[in-house]
């Protein structure tokens, strides 16, 4: 094998894309600087058992695999969040709630899901709100993910779809779905087949109006009348519950006059395992697939001793980086300061006179001779 | 301006012909040219002709926003796209054909199987616990049984008549296939005014009759 080759879904950052990279983590650090989230730095190497409790087997299984000196399982941390998770059990377990924790680390996994994505290493610039529950704690990781698209530029081109799961777990008990067709069901919501939706839904207790209205609100996005459509048809209390739960997030987004770059998309229902409530994710024009997800996950921090609601989320630095990239945006730094060149036989004056020039905020090169 | 991939070929004929029916003209100008990219009459959608298998890719990446494929193609890629509508054009079956179908029921051995669709393939022999060789050929699969280097085939059949005079016949029907609208999950939400456009003309074209 040739040693000029890169290993399939890695890559190099050089230059002006690195500065790019790193003004884009820049930002968003500062956005949750700015709402007192303070930075937590994960173990890169973990036991595989964590992430197995933490985001479920299938996707624990994707991440990079080997054996510790004593035999253990241990990965490449395929995610910050179950980590922070065991940290607020543990090492954080006497701090005062709520806890407010930021990182932006690099994740390895194996394959992905979506081929469109095809890195294996990328990076995670994610929030974790523990110990609120409620509105206001959704809403805080909502408005943070869109302060921090505004920072970058991007405040018409993005879009945020929320969900809560609860409307569809309502629906599956009333229906008594066993495992395998809630599944089934599950996947025809995900993937808009409306016309195998309906059905699928007429083997059960259904009306075919009743199975025609469902699929309509599954395929359609839109803002508050999805709700009040939602009502005429959903009807089994734990769905309601959630239903106005979302509409309580609503009526926050639309008084900070956030809702044209926010929708509700009751056919999002990708990780049902993993939340509990409020589910959203983070599109943005230009890239080609959704740049960020997040969550209420309630049930994940039960898992290490400790049971208690949290809310948190992720945006995918290096598609946030391809977007803004491409754009006129100017988030480079160095780019426009002037550099000296410097060169000369006396080293140690040129080197005093360079510190100068840096202590003054300006760039230096220095120029070897021949 | 909405870009839809079209998978050249097969299906070309019958999804242009349902497009156009549902308001998405191509003029017969540029139908007639040989150009691989294409603007419709209204200026608002871009046609771009692209080999069957590459339309999920090029849907995935969200490069075109939604495309027009069969389902055979999408059962094999695993690609992660939105199905919203079943456009029921190019109505065909994927098969396991063999010479002799008493060849599945063989109990020794492994059974050698040519096909265009490995993954499909190994799927469906794998959910019956029957262990089988898969050789991937890119085309002509009928004639691997006659020639010895399969016991059974794979493959998309439309009327038959291909495997019948390649001395083939149908051991079990795999599943069926039909064109299908695909869309990019992004497009999905960030065009969702003009993909719902879209996907309703589509659907009041092929359920109109039914839903009326």
């Amino acid at each position: 094998m040739h040693l000029s080759r890169i290993p399939a879904g890695m890559r190099y950052y050089i230059g002006s894309e690195a500065r790019v990279r790193r003004a884009v983590e820049d930002a968003a650090m500062s956005v949750f600087d700015g709402w007192c989230y303070e930075e937590v730095i994960t173990p890169t190497v973990d036991y595989y058992a964590l992430f197995e409790h933490g985001m479920g087997q299938a996707e624990a299984q994707r991440g990079f695999r080997f054996s510790d000196s004593d035999g253990r399982l241990l990965t490449l941390r395929p995610d910050v969040t179950s980590s922070v998770a065991r940290a607020a059990a543990t090492l954080l377990a006497e701090r005062p709630r709520p806890l407010r924790l930021c990182y932006a680390s690099s994740v390895f996994k194996q394959q992905q899901q979506s081929h469109a994505e095809w890195r294996r290493e990328s990076t995670q610039l994610g929030g974790e709100l523990i110990g609120a529950g409620g509105t206001a704690a959704d809403i805080e990781m909502l408005a943070i993910a869109a302060e921090i698209l505004s920072r970058l530029g991007l405040p018409e081109s993005y879009c945020i779809t929320i969900n809560n799961v609860e409307i569809f777990n309502g629906i599956a008990a009333h229906l008594e779905l066993d495992e395998p067709s809630r599944e089934e069901m599950r996947r025809l919501i995900d993937t808009r087949e409306s016309a195998e939706l309906r059905r699928f839904l007429a083997s059960y207790k259904t009306s075919a109006e009743e199975r025609a209205l469902f699929a309509r609100l599954t395929q359609l996005t839109g803002k508050r009348e999805i709700l009040k459509e939602a009502r005429d048809v959903i009807t089994n209390p734990r769905s309601l519950e959630a239903l106005n739960a979302l509409e309580a997030l609503w009526s926050v987004i639309e008084s900070m006059g956030l809702q044209h770059t926010f929708e509700i998309d009751l056919g999002d229902v990708s990780s049902l395992d993993y939340y509990t409530g409020l589910s959203f994710k983070v599109f943005v024009r230009g890239a080609g697939a959704r740049v960020g997800r997040g969550g209420r996950y309630d049930g994940l921090t039960a898992n290490f001793g400790r049971a208690e609601p949290a809310v948190g989320f992720v945006l995918d630095l290096d598609s946030l980086t391809e977007v803004v990239g491409r754009g006129e945006l100017s988030l480079a730094g160095n780019n426009g300061r002037e550099v000296n060149v410097f060169s000369g036989q006396d080293i140690a004056a040129m080197l005093a006179a360079a510190q100068r020039k840096r202590l003054n905020d300006e760039r230096v090169r220095i120029e070897f001779g021949k | 301006m909405i870009t839809i991939a079209i998978a050249k070929g097969r299906m070309q004929d019958d999804a242009l012909a349902l497009l156009a029916r549902a308001g998405l003209c191509l003029s017969d100008e540029a139908l007639a040219s040989r150009r691989l990219a294409l603007v419709d009459d209204s200026g608002k959608y871009r046609f771009i002709f692209v080999k069957p298998a590459d339309v999920p890719v090029y849907v995935e990446h969200g490069i075109a926003d939604c495309g027009v494929v069969g389902r055979d193609i999408l059962l094999e890629s695993e690609a992660d796209l939105l199905l919203p509508l079943d456009l029921g054009i190019a109505r065909c079956r994927i098969v396991v054909a063999a010479a002799a179908p008493e060849v599945i029921q063989r109990d020794f051995g492994m059974l050698r199987v040519a096909t265009k669709y490995a993954r499909i393939a190994s799927a469906h022999f794998g959910a019956r616990g029957i262990p089988v060789e898969i050789i991937t050929l890119s085309g002509s699969v009928e004639l691997a049984p006659a020639l010895g280097l399969a016991d059974l085939i794979v493959d998309l059949v439309e009327t038959g008549r291909t495997l019948k005079e390649n001395g083939l016949s149908i051991v079990e029907v795999i599943t069926e296939s039909t064109g299908r609208l695909v869309v990019n999950r992004a497009s999905y939400q960030l065009k969702a005014p003009a993909m719902t456009t879209l996907i309703n003309a589509l659907d009041s074209t092929i359920n109109g009759a039914a839903n009326a």
